[in-house]
């Protein structure tokens, strides 16, 4: 059998739904997908901090969220490896080198604060991409559409100022 | 170490959201589909920032097009349930900004980012760093950050505003956002394999 090297749009939002219909499901999870309460649940018990008021009401959900991205890495690193065969350790994004700079440093340290930046905001809006957007927006949830629509346009504002030679 | 990974395996095995295995599954599922469409690149979600692919949003207004019509009817048959996230507009607004220049600057999010260090991208692992110090960060701050999140409006939806109206509303909601998917321009930037 010969698998495609990539899938396109449409096979991966039919995927990601059948997936979410999985989890929400109560022979799945019966909860939703989430990601980034994992990252702040880990960043406390780093710190000590997993008996303060949010290290106690994070627990359950970034305890799961833990086991799942594990799941991640290896459904990622795996499909990298053998089916896309697209593994390999680089720092600099061909498209970061087109319309930033060739600077390994500067990508490094932009790196670090767009991924502080990303956990810090994700934690104060309580839910990313995943919990937000995939879980919330297909319940209707209005906090997940004002979180979608607002990303969106803040992500279209940074991306067209901070990149040049657009 | 050792007691994170058991304190973490005990919280998940005492709160009946799916056994270890289940969980693996499907995080792996979740990792797999992300990384053989390659959203997981700094080119496909950077290059929406910029207004030079559309791979990302297609697939996600597509999916949970697809999605929030069978979530609907699962609910209604009691075979899945709600789990709504509070409207804390402050926190949305504020972190939401926050998030998608995080967003646009590392070019991935809390679910694409560890696909993207599973395959060997250095520059995102250092991401999450940042991130792990920002969780650190936001844990030990909450009880002063707590009061700039609010006004808390409640758990709604916009099925269950709608009542009796929502049967329909959700083909509505679900054909409008596979619609949004289709009108988006084809337009793709074709990912290459960066350098160290």
């Amino acid at each position: 059998m010969k698998l495609p090297k990539r899938l396109g749009w449409k096979s991966g939002g039919i995927l990601i739904a059948l997936l979410i219909w999985f989890t929400f499901s109560i022979w799945g999870a019966d909860r939703p997908i989430g990601a980034s309460t994992a990252i702040s649940y880990m960043g406390a018990w780093l710190f000590g901090l997993e008996n303060s008021e949010y290290g106690k009401k994070i627990a359950n959900p970034g305890a799961w969220e833990v086991i799942f991205l594990i799941g991640v890495l290896i459904g990622g690193a795996f499909t990298s490896i053998f089916i896309t065969k697209t593994f390999k350790f680089r720092i600099l994004p061909p498209l970061w080198k087109k319309h930033k700079n060739s600077s390994v440093a500067s990508r490094l340290f932009w790196s670090f604060i767009g991924g502080f930046l990303i956990v810090f905001g994700a934690r104060l809006a309580g839910g990313c991409t995943s919990g937000h957007f995939l879980s919330g927006a297909s319940q209707t949830a209005i906090s997940g559409l004002i979180f979608g629509g607002i990303v969106i346009v803040a992500l279209i504002i940074t991306g067209r100022t901070f990149y040049k030679n657009l | 170490m050792i007691e994170f990974i058991n304190q973490t395996l005990e919280l998940v095995k005492t709160q009946h959201h799916g056994s270890i295995a289940l969980i693996l599954f499907i995080g792996i599922v979740f990792g797999m589909v992300i990384q053989w469409t390659r959203v997981d690149t700094f080119d496909k979600i950077a290059g929406f920032a910029m207004l030079h692919g559309f791979k990302v949003p297609k697939m996600l207004f597509f999916g949970i097009g697809i999605a929030s019509i069978g979530l609907y009817f699962m609910i209604k048959m009691g075979w899945a349930h709600y789990h709504i996230k509070p409207i804390t507009l402050g926190g949305l607004i504020i972190g939401g900004i926050i998030f998608a220049v995080g967003m646009a600057i590392l070019g991935l999010c809390p679910g694409t980012g560890p696909v993207a260090v599973s395959e060997g991208n250095i520059d995102v692992a250092v991401g999450l760093i940042g991130g792990l110090l920002a969780g650190g960060l936001f844990t030990y701050l909450y009880p002063e950050l707590k009061t700039i999140m609010g006004p808390n409006l409640g758990k709604l939806t916009l099925t269950g505003l709608l009542g009796k109206n929502a049967d329909w509303f959700i083909f509505v909601y679900g054909i409008a956002l596979i619609a949004i998917a289709y009108i988006l321009p084809e337009r793709e930037i074709e990912e290459e394999v960066g350098e160290i």
